[in-house]
């Protein structure tokens, strides 16, 4: 109840910074405030990616839902060529979309808004994960996983190992669902010996053969339950997988362990398509998401990380093996360089796919 | 208007008493104008295919601009080229396994009792109702390295056999989705087929496997290349399949028009393939024509 009590709090002061607003400049109202009744006889359709994920994204909005007086629609997947058709015809009916890492770079301005920060309050999202047409929408990692009883007492320590068929011997499934990972792709740069400073389209075809050269055993997994499949019934010996995936595995018994040394740092985002109705109501989903509170049921629901740094989410010790907040996995993750992906997007997908379609 | 051309349009010379001729012969009956029984089915494919087709053909054209650019990227791209060349074999092999299959079983559905006819019916449809989806998955759980097949021929002692994220595999799963519409059109074109005509070659000195190659598997010809040709162009298309069963080496030109739409948004691209695949179909489908004319004018001879 206390909480209540403080968000009243908030309410009152979220009041007042806009009376103040409107005289001066515009200030966000701390994330997670709701105005009652702001937008009461309006509707905003919230677009992810379904399953657990959105049901949890859902429930993180539902005191937003109840106090703002909106009627909250829910459509997806995500697709951006969906979009895409909306934009085109003018006809927007995605008011807050969520997507999965790149997009929002590679169409600013022209899919996607770009955010005015004034009417969002990010002084707790973590360091660097604000795009000039994004927020982040929550925070996970793609992880290495080998299979226990495979490798023992000398299992994989690092991305170099995995690349290592000899000595490290048996079948790799690697994350084949749709865009490049251009985290994987530098890795095996790396692996290859080579260096990820400067990289050009030519270091992409170095990477991209140092990933073929893993053999044609190598499998693709097309979605995420499918990973979790292979996992499961121990098809491949490391499979790369989403940390909320591999949780599950793990948790319905699948014997196989986190490699947690540069895991590659991947988000969602969070974004407001260009031509939407009303777009204050949708910043006004987006700031009432960012907040502690709901990111804690966020998180609490999904096992993904949370996007505000002062939650503090209730989960059981399962679940927090495989969240990548936590101080000792943070420090080990690696960033992959989305300047770059983002603008060889088209490169780097052609080149991809030829991999996925075994050229 | 040229006065060679013999389109319709050019004969304004001699222009037809239509309004005399139809005056008299007007009936109200709806049968009597058997394009107005076509009309909704018309309407339908022009609204559901034709519209979105004709949109898909103009942008292979158009996006980004103007010009063959799209169709000079298919051909010179190596693995667009790699892939329908395999899309259409893996079609090929389907279909093939198809025919091997219903053959045997469309005949055994003509020649046993009507309650057994139920039973093998049955046996066809049950599997179709079921989503597409849904069998492949089943297909993962048997084909898999740790599944059912592979660890009964381990149990027996031999080594396993790599059946998913195989061509093979990708086959093997294709072929039980469309195994109906090779088995329904050939028990169409059979239960049709006199058997007293196998028998009256028989009574005139034929054996077994002479009767039936002259007698039987002519007159059912039809029916193997109407299920043929509904197979080869359903598996073109097929997208799921492949994608859950196949690995990177049996990729199929669906998945790649997808990622080319959906994740690249080249619209013009992802077009381009769509008419090359559809464009491939139609000149192949033609070459074929001609030989199951043939074929069929043979079958009814005798």
């Amino acid at each position: 109840m206390g909480s209540r009590s403080r968000l009243a709090g908030f309410v009152g002061a979220a009041a007042l910074a806009l009376l103040a607003a409107a005289a001066h400049a515009q200030n966000a109202p701390p994330a997670g405030t709701v105005v009652d009744g702001s937008l009461k006889g309006k509707t905003l359709t919230f677009v992810s990616y379904g399953g657990i994920y959105q049901d949890g994204q859902v429930a993180a909005l539902k005191e937003f839902v109840d106090k703002s007086g909106v009627k909250l629609l829910n459509d997806g997947p995500t697709e951006i060529a969906k979009l895409q058709a909306q934009v085109e015809s003018g006809n927007v009916t995605w008011d807050v979309v969520d997507t999965d890492d790149f997009p929002p770079f590679v169409h600013c301005g022209k899919l996607f808004q770009k955010l005015d920060l004034t009417k969002l309050d990010i002084s707790h999202i973590p360091a660097g994960q604000v795009g000039e047409c994004s927020v982040p929408a929550m925070n996970y990692g793609t992880v290495l996983m080998y299979k226990n009883d495979k490798y023992k007492d000398n299992p994989p320590k690092d991305w170099k190992d995995f690349f290592d068929t000899t000595k490290f011997p048996g079948t790799r499934a690697i994350d084949g669902s749709g865009s490049p990972i251009g985290g994987l792709i530098e890795q095996a740069i790396l692996a290859d010996g080579g260096s990820v400073a400067n990289m050009t389209t030519a270091d992409i075809d170095k990477g991209i053969a140092k990933i073929k050269a893993i053999g044609p055993d190598t499998i693709f997994w097309k979605t995420g339950a499918e990973s979790q499949q292979l996992a499961e019934s121990g098809e491949a010996d490391m499979i790369i997988m989403w940390t909320g995936r591999a949780m599950t595995a793990v948790k319905n018994g699948a014997a196989y362990t986190p490699v947690w040394k540069d895991w590659l740092v991947v988000m969602d985002q969070l974004t407001i398509p260009v031509g939407v109705k009303d777009t204050d109501a949708s910043y006004a989903l987006i700031n009432a998401y960012l907040g502690k509170k709901s990111q804690e049921i966020l998180t609490e629901q999904t096992s993904y990380s949370p996007i505000n740094t002062e939650s503090q989410p209730k989960v059981d010790a399962s679940v927090a093996a495989f969240l990548t907040n936590t101080p000792d996995h943070a420090k080990l993750g690696y960033q992959q360089n989305i300047k770059f992906w983002v603008a060889n997007f088209a490169t780097a997908s052609d080149k991809w796919t030829a991999l996925m379609a075994g050229n | 208007m040229s006065q060679t051309s013999h389109t319709p349009a050019a004969g304004g010379d001699h222009p037809r008493p239509a309004g005399a001729v139809q005056g008299p012969q007007r009936r109200p009956r709806l049968a009597a104008y058997p394009s107005l029984l076509a009309m909704p089915a018309l309407a339908l494919l022009i609204a559901a295919m034709g519209y979105p087709l004709l949109t898909v053909t103009l942008r292979s054209f158009s996006d980004p601009a103007w010009g063959l650019q799209n169709y000079f990227w298919f051909f010179s791209t190596p693995v667009n080229v790699t892939v329908l060349w395999r899309t259409f074999s893996i079609a090929a092999w389907v279909t093939i396994v198809c025919v091997i299959a219903a053959y045997p079983y469309a005949y055994l559905m003509t020649a046993v009792g009507p309650r057994m006819r139920l039973v093998l019916i049955l046996c066809v449809l049950v599997p179709f109702w079921v989503s597409g989806v849904v069998r492949t998955l089943a297909w993962v759980i048997l084909l898999q390295d740790s599944g059912i097949i592979n660890s009964v021929i381990r149990l027996l002692g031999f080594d396993g056999v790599k059946l998913i994220r195989t061509q093979t595999g990708v086959v093997i799963g294709m072929a039980q989705v469309l195994l109906p519409f090779m088995i329904l059109p050939l028990y169409s074109v059979m239960r049709g087929i006199d058997l007293r005509l196998v028998q009256a070659a028989r009574s005139l000195g034929a054996r077994p496997a002479r009767a039936f190659l002259q007698i039987y598997l002519p007159l059912s010809l039809p029916g193997v290349f109407a299920g043929a040709i509904i197979v080869f162009i359903l598996s073109l298309g097929f997208y799921i399949t492949p994608a859950l069963l196949g690995g990177p080496r049996s990729t199929m030109l669906s998945t790649l028009v997808q990622s080319q739409v959906l994740s690249l948004l080249n619209w013009g691209r992802g077009g381009a393939m769509g008419v090359v695949l559809l464009v491939a179909t139609f000149v192949l489908l033609a070459l074929a024509a001609p030989l199951m004319r043939q074929r069929h004018k043979q079958a009814s001879r005798s």
